[in-house]
């Protein structure tokens, strides 16, 4: 082999949450070998077991490769090849009777974490259609609510506590690491880095996790809270911050707003008592409330454990207050505020959204809008849509509108609750659209497969992540099979349509010329660069005549915000609605408290298990269980054991694993399982071990949000019987 | 000296598998086979602290390797550099030095039925870049090189401990 055969492709990989600089190795149009690319910023040459595996996913015999139709029965598993042609008439005939014969609410979108980046074309698609009925599917409990207890606490959605923020916690700059409900290490390397690096030059590490984790171990204090209770233990570390006079006065003063209320409020959570909800020592919630309100600077990072349960947007408020009453908010090494959007090189996605959506009175069509106006409605912090379980109520009722047309890009039937009714629900429709990489359980039940392709097929601007750049990178290879970019996909229906897109989208090209034309650089010039860096200010609020964009121009302790749409301006906290104090009478027969879903590095939610690399490192679901609870319940380490909770009918099996890292009252499942090499089963056994397939997304919710209970139900366990 | 060896700073290693998978793409090694496996240790009660700890498991390409004396058909070498290869080529899949082995850190590939262990990637050596699992380690507590490069390393380290500046 010659060397120069092989050709080095600079491209970001996008294949979950991150946005890592890789070098594609290209030889004869093939990829060898995808390397972390050491000149990149965000990753520096490191790189996480599913991108450097990603070469097993893209040349993957099962992947979908050309447009297919479905052959027999919905869900049958039986499939024809069409050509694009055929597929994009069929879809936009489809879409042209719906909107005649029933109005554009009979047609939808269900959109989450797929491929990443093509989300501004798809809502653009539906607005030009005139349809309000888009779902996020994660939209009630994954980063909404972050942004809205940011929003109402410092006027601005930005997700002030992870990453997402430009700038975002700067680890290597802190004194003090506080994660809460997360862990980096397995899902967000990034962030995981930037805590290594926090470490290694001395930092102080405290994890907030009812499982010991990789983070957990690394940490000075690991505060094993009780599930679903993290609010307690926030309010029980403000009261303490301030009974002891350990907060920043100088900066609560000139800043904030609302202490005296703040101070009654948590007046209510003193330590014994926060010890005796969250199960955490009064002396370690003590030592804790101290390294974070005087080790300066110190910065938080929170996930999911606190987005995904009933007490879920006053949690994230009272975690946000810690970080106002500290004053560690916009300094190097603290929680960062946003960049102003007219520093930014670009046409935000967001920006995009708001400009193109539809009137106030068409977004109130879609679900849920009008029951949490704050949250779904237009004037909500990220951008109006439907409220995800009821956007799925619709899909199976057919009210308020019946929907004939479903276009999806992700996969709700793993990746919601209640499994089997989102299975029910998405039959229901008459027509529905898939594209994938993948046969996943979902893209069984279209009637049209689309062929996805992967980043390293797509032309894109990547700047929904991270840190102050945003990153722009061409095919690395000519798409496989016929895989096609998205974007084309809608360019193209909207032609066959005769509607205009809200943005110039002639072509792939166009568009994305046009996102960049801020930085004065066209697409195939910010190409040559890869990166565009956004410069960056901390202290903005020290600037004179800067005002919090909130009504009181200040960092609000007490919302008003939240006042106005009716919900407590105050953090409080809630005993889950499910629990060993709040129904002792189901704990005969569901004697433990069950979470769920916690993240590994080696899959991505449902993606991966096809891929031969990361399965090898992650065969099967996993159930963690404390030894003195399997002991009394007859469970060995390896055994199948079926798992029944309190939220819904049925049981699934996942094996169990003996662990000293989790509380003996309380077991952890693995969630999104399914088994894609299981070939005779065209569901490819998705009800088996999937979790949501016992959750349930009914009431109670959070007052707020809308997020059921997802994390911190009652369930039991016991050994399956062998087959 | 000029042996070449690895040094992996187990005090930041999170057990992530990145060196795994990066070793597996690298050496295009099927299912069945890893050249370095991460093995976690606990979580254990040490006194009254929980604790987890990480340690991949791999060739250590020993100064004195006894895969090298145990192998019958001399497939196993020693380069000048220091780096314990094994030949495919003379082979035979015996597995004596299975047993020699200490670490237990040769394997035998389930396609070709030859024994095989991490080579340094010795290629990538070769070429001067650094082994494909400390290219990716996220931790960055992976070092490559002269084994005086990673004893300073080390000694640094502990130095940094003893005066508390850690």
């Amino acid at each position: 082999m010659r060397k120069q055969d092989t050709k080095i492709v600079k491209s970001i990989c996008t294949i979950d949450h991150e946005t890592c600089g890789v070098l594609v190795h290209v030889k004869d149009g093939r990829v060898v070998k995808i390397e972390g690319d050491p000149d990149f910023p965000q990753n520096e040459g490191a790189m996480c077991p599913k991108g450097l595996s990603y070469i097993q996913a893209i040349y993957h015999p099962d992947r979908i490769k050309y447009p297919m139709k479905r052959g027999g029965e919905r869900g049958e598993g039986k499939w024809q090849r069409i050509s694009w042609d055929e597929a994009l008439d069929t879809i936009a005939s489809k879409i042209k009777q719906a909107k005649e014969e029933y109005g554009p609410e009979s047609i939808a979108l269900s959109i989450c974490d797929g491929l990443r980046g093509n989300e501004l074309a798809a809502y653009g698609f539906m607005h030009a259609l005139g349809s309000p009925m888009i779902c996020g599917t994660d939209a009630h409990y994954c980063f909404r609510p972050q942004a809205n207890a940011d929003m109402a606490t410092f006027g601005m959605g930005n997700f002030i506590t992870s990453e997402k923020s430009q700038g975002g916690p700067e680890f290597e700059q802190s004194k003090c690491m506080l994660i809460w409900g997360a862990n980096p290490f397995q899902c967000h390397m990034t962030i995981g880095r930037n805590i290594i690096k926090g470490l290694k030059n001395g930092a102080k590490l405290i994890v907030v996790d009812p499982r010991f984790t990789n983070l957990a171990a690394k940490a000075d204090l690991w505060l094993q809270v009780r599930p679903a209770t993290d609010g307690a233990l926030a309010l029980g570390m403000l009261n303490y911050i301030i009974e002891e006079g350990l907060y920043d006065k100088e900066f609560v003063n000139k800043y904030c707003f609302g202490f005296d209320q703040l101070k009654e409020r948590v007046k209510e959570y003193p330590l014994k008592k926060v010890s005796e909800i969250t199960w955490v020592p009064e002396e370690n919630i003590r030592q804790a409330a101290i390294m974070y309100a005087t080790l300066k600077p110190a910065a938080v990072s929170t996930r999911m454990g606190l987005n995904m349960h009933t007490n879920a947007i006053q949690t994230l408020r009272a975690v946000d207050l810690l970080i106002a009453l500290t004053g560690n908010i916009d300094v190097k090494g603290g929680n960062i505020l946003a960049i102003p959007e007219s520093d930014l090189p670009y046409i935000p996605w967001w920006r995009v959204e708001l400009s193109t959506r539809l009137s106030p009175q068409e977004m109130e069509k879609a679900p849920g809008v009008k029951d949490w106006p704050m949250f779904y409605g237009h004037n909500a912090c990220i951008f109006s849509q439907s409220y995800p379980p009821f956007f799925f109520d619709m899909l199976l009722t057919g009210k308020p509108y019946k929907t004939r047309v479903l276009l999806c890009l992700n996969d709700p039937v793993m990746g919601l609750q209640d499994s089997k009714r989102m299975r029910e629900a998405i039959k229901n429709v008459d027509f529905v659209v898939k594209n994938d990489l993948f046969i996943s359980p979902t893209a069984n039940l279209a009637d049209i497969l689309l062929p996805a392709a992967s980043y390293l097929e797509r032309d894109e601007i990547h700047t929904m992540f991270y840190t102050g750049f945003i990153a722009v990178a061409g095919k690395a290879i000519k798409p496989i099979g016929e895989c096609r970019d998205e974007k084309e996909i809608f360019i193209e229906l909207a032609m066959r349509l005769g509607i205009e897109l809200p943005f110039p989208m002639k072509s792939v090209k166009e568009f994305l010329d046009w996102r960049l034309k801020p930085s004065g650089m066209t697409f195939d010039e910010a190409k040559e660069k890869g990166i565009i860096e956004i410069p960056f200010q901390y202290k903005k609020y020290g600037k004179e005549g800067f005002k919090f964009p909130t009504e009181t121009g200040k960092i609000e302790l007490y919302s008003k915000r939240f006042e106005k749409y009716g919900y407590d301006p105050l953090p409080y906290y809630e005993e889950p609605p499910v629990s060993p104090y709040s129904t002792p009478e189901l704990l005969e027969r569901y004697p433990l408290i069950l979470i769920s879903g916690a993240r590994t590095n080696l899959l991505y939610h449902s993606a991966g298990r096809q891929i031969p690399w990361l399965r090898e490192l992650f065969p099967e679901p996993i159930l963690e269980v404390h030894p003195d609870t399997a002991e009394k319940l007859g469970i060995h380490d390896e055994d199948w054991v079926w798992i029944e909770t309190s939220q819904k009918e049925g049981r699934i099996k996942q094996k169990a694993r003996l662990t000293l890292g989790i509380h003996p009252k309380v077991v952890h499942a693995r969630s999104h399982w399914w088994f894609p090499e299981r070939k005779d089963d065209p569901e490819r056994g998705c009800m088996e071990s999937n979790i949501n397939a016992i959750m349930s997304d009914k009431p109670p919710y959070d007052p707020i949000s809308g997020s059921p209970i997802v994390r911190g139900c009652l369930c039991k366990i016991y050994k399956a019987e062998k087959d | 000296m000029n042996q070449k060896n690895l040094f992996i700073d187990l005090e930041y290693c999170i057990g992530c598998q990145v060196c795994e998978v990066a070793c597996k793409q690298e050496n295009k090694l099927p299912v069945g086979i890893k050249w370095i496996d991460v093995v976690q240790v606990g979580p254990r009660m040490v006194g009254e602290k929980l604790k987890m700890d990480f340690v991949p498991m791999r060739c250590r390409h020993c100064a004195k390797a006894p895969c090298i004396d145990a192998c019958p058909e001399k497939a196993i070498t020693k380069r000048a550099d220091g780096i314990v290869l094994i030949n495919p080529e003379l082979c035979s899949g015996c597995t004596a030095c299975f047993e020699a082995c200490p670490l237990g850190a040769i394997q035998l590939n389930p396609k070709t039925q030859v024994a095989e262990k991490c080579t340094l990637c010795v290629h990538r050596i070769d070429a001067g870049l650094e082994p494909a699992c400390v290219h990716h380690c996220p931790a960055k507590c992976m070092y490559s090189g002269n084994i005086n490069d990673l004893l300073k390393i080390i000694q640094d380290k502990e130095a940094k401990r003893m005066i508390g500046v850690v």
